[in-house]
Parts: structure tokens; sequence; C-alpha cells
């Protein structure tokens, strides 16, 4: 009996493991602002920017590194769609170290390429931070980010303006010839 | 003279009257709207939970049971809740990649694939509820609101040992509580 206690003992060693090892409890405590930041009739072809500010609340300085999330459909904002392209969004600097009971600012830029494809649409995505840490529970805060574009500026900004300057033109050049003929013919 | 003066002027005003609307599409600003002061902000009141040695194929569950984490609103924004989790590695691997368990994505173990579950107190229509590698919902679910500023949900952990493991290695994984604006 004892013999098969201890073989019991031993294979439980041998199949053990530790998970994880030291408990001291930590009151990593951080936030962000603002919660959401909307950008409104943000042309193809031009960039917005804006600043992020993170709060570290905790009586230790803490690394801090920022993302990119691309949300599920459901927990998008209603009638916002994926942000197509990551690439599109550059937060200044991606990581960072906050002091003790201290602020920092992120710097972000959003900049659609000047395509037509791009006009008239409505994304959401959302920028994580999250405080570096080996424990096993660990917090990110995301903040929404809604880009809106404005539709066919293009289109629309053209056609009115090329219109104006050929009758402009017309109605100048019109003139001018009158002027010089009157003159013309009183000499 | 006066005419052709007249003229002049006429066609100049007109020109810029019919091309006003472009230059007053040119110039419609890029409006960014950050609400108000608002700040996210979530904590806990634990983040680790101490296993110590394990077998295989066998439940450990945090204590208490399912009010061991306090998780509180503490920014001044309503919140949605998500939770993800990831393999659990080597710890003593450097590279990371030579052992893992790997996370099941229904809490269910098997060999060299761990489950891992939460479960809040007060939620018994879910009961446990998985955590898996991609990010699911915490809370709410289904008709619930979210939580508001100072409002706290406590919950606990359960892990599901794999059926077959390679003993003596510290295994090491991480949960990510992720909060959004509601």
């Amino acid at each position: 009996m004892i013999r098969h206690i201890k073989l019991a003992g031993l294979i439980a060693a041998l199949l053990t493991i530790l998970l994880p090892s030291v408990t001291l409890a930590e009151d990593l405590i951080f936030s962000v602002s603002p919660s959401e930041i909307s950008i409104d009739n943000l042309p193809p072809g031009d960039a917005a920017e804006f600043e992020l500010t993170i709060y570290n609340k905790d009586e230790i300085a803490h690394n801090f590194t920022l993302t990119i999330f691309q949300p599920p459909e459901e927990e998008r904002r209603e009638g916002k769609t994926e942000f197509p392209e990551d690439s599109w969004i550059s937060l200044s600097p991606q990581e960072l170290e906050v002091a003790a009971n201290a602020e920092a600012e992120i710097t972000a830029m959003v900049a659609i390429p000047r395509d037509q494809e791009w006009t008239g649409k409505d994304w959401e995505t959302w920028l994580g931070v999250a405080a570096a840490s080996s424990d096993l529970l660990t917090v990110k805060l995301y903040v929404r980010l809604l880009v809106s574009t404005p539709s066919a500026v293009e289109t629309r900004s053209n056609a009115p303006l090329v219109a104006g300057i050929i009758v402009g033109i017309v109605l100048l050049g019109y003139g001018g010839y009158y002027y010089f003929r009157r003159k013309a013919k009183s000499e | 003279m006066k005419k052709v003066i007249t003229s002049i002027l006429v066609a100049t005003v007109l020109a810029l009257i019919l091309s006003s609307p472009a230059f007053g599409e040119e110039s419609e600003s890029i409006t960014i709207t950050m609400t108000g002061v608002s700040e996210i902000s979530i904590s806990l009141d634990k983040t680790q939970w101490q296993l110590g040695e394990v077998a295989t194929d066998t439940e450990h569950t945090t204590n208490p049971a399912i009010e061991w984490c306090t998780l509180e609103v503490i920014g001044n924004s309503a919140v949605k809740i998500f939770i993800v989790g990831e393999d659990a590695r080597w710890y003593e691997d450097e590279v990371g990649k030579n052992y893992y368990w790997t996370l099941s994505d229904d809490g269910t173990n098997g060999e060299n694939v761990y489950g891992l579950l939460f479960r809040i107190a007060g939620d018994t229509a879910r009961g446990y509820v998985p955590i898996t590698k991609t990010q699911g919902e915490f809370w709410p679910y289904s008709d619930h609101p979210p939580l508001e500023p100072g409002q706290y949900k406590q919950f606990g952990l359960k892990l599901i040992t794999p059926t077959y493991f390679i003993g003596n290695r510290e295994m090491r994984t991480q949960i990510t509580i992720s909060a959004v604006a509601a």
C-alpha cells in the first residue's frame, strides 16, 4: 500500500508543473483619454492628427504599447464598416514608458490615400493601449476611432470651378474686345 | 467707357459667384470630435493565480470560485468588457515556441491542450464560459446593459490541465481583459 502511494506520488511529481510562480498583488491602474474620437469629412489624400493621453496611476513607472485592433461587426457603432488598412494610421510612439503618477501623450495620424474608392465611407477601428506585464491577468483599453470621408469631393468641386472660369474668361474677353473696338473707332 | 468697366466688373462678379461653390467645397473643414473629457479605465484587484504543481486531466478553480477577482469601472465612461486567452508556454524555453499547451476553443482539454474558463458571480445563465484565443464578450452579454462607472463584476477562473503533458516544466499564460466605451 505504501509502495502504491509512493509510486502515485512519484508519477504526480513527474507530471507536475508550476503555473505561474510567485504571487504578489499589483494594482496597476491606468486610463486613456479620450475614449472615443470621431474624424468627420476627412477627404482622401488628406490627413488628420490627434492626441491620446495615457495616465499611469501606479506608484511605479510602466511600459505601454499601442496596437490597432479591428473590432468584429457586432461591436462597431451602427453603420460603421471595417477600417480598410491599419497602415493608414500611425501612432507615435508605439511603445513608451510612463513615470509613476504621470501622464504621456501619443500622437496619432490618420491619412487616407487619394482615391475615389475611399469617398463616402464610414469606418471604425480601435486603438488598444496595454501595459507590459507578466501577470496572468492583464488589462487593455481600447479607444474607438471613427473616420468618415466626404462623398465625391473632387467631382463636385471641379465642375463649377471650371464652368465659372470659362464664363469669366468669355465675358472678360468680350469686354476687352468691346473696349478696344470702341477705342479704335474713336481714334 | 463706363459700359466697358461695368461689363468687366459684372463678368468678374459673375465668375466669382459661379465658382464660389467650388471654393466652398474645397474649404470644407475636417472635424475631429473627442467625446468630452471621457476617460476609460478598469481595475482588477488580482492579477496572479498561484496554481503550484498540477497533474494531468485535472480541474483547478480559483478560491473563491466565482468571486475571486473584482473588476471595477473607474473611468467616467460606461464600458463593454472582453476577454481573450493564449497558449501556455514553457517559461524556461527562451524561444517560447518549442513547448506549449494549446488553449482549446471550447474549454475542454486534450493532449497538450488545456481549457480555461471564467464565471461571473450571479451569471447563472451562462455559468462557466470558455476563454479562447479569439476575443470574446465578458460583459455585457445578451440584453444586459454595459457597466457604468463605479459598477463592478466579480469573477473566477477554472483551468483544466491537458490529458498529457511533459512534466516538470513551468508553464505561463496570460489572459487579457479589455474595455471599450459602450
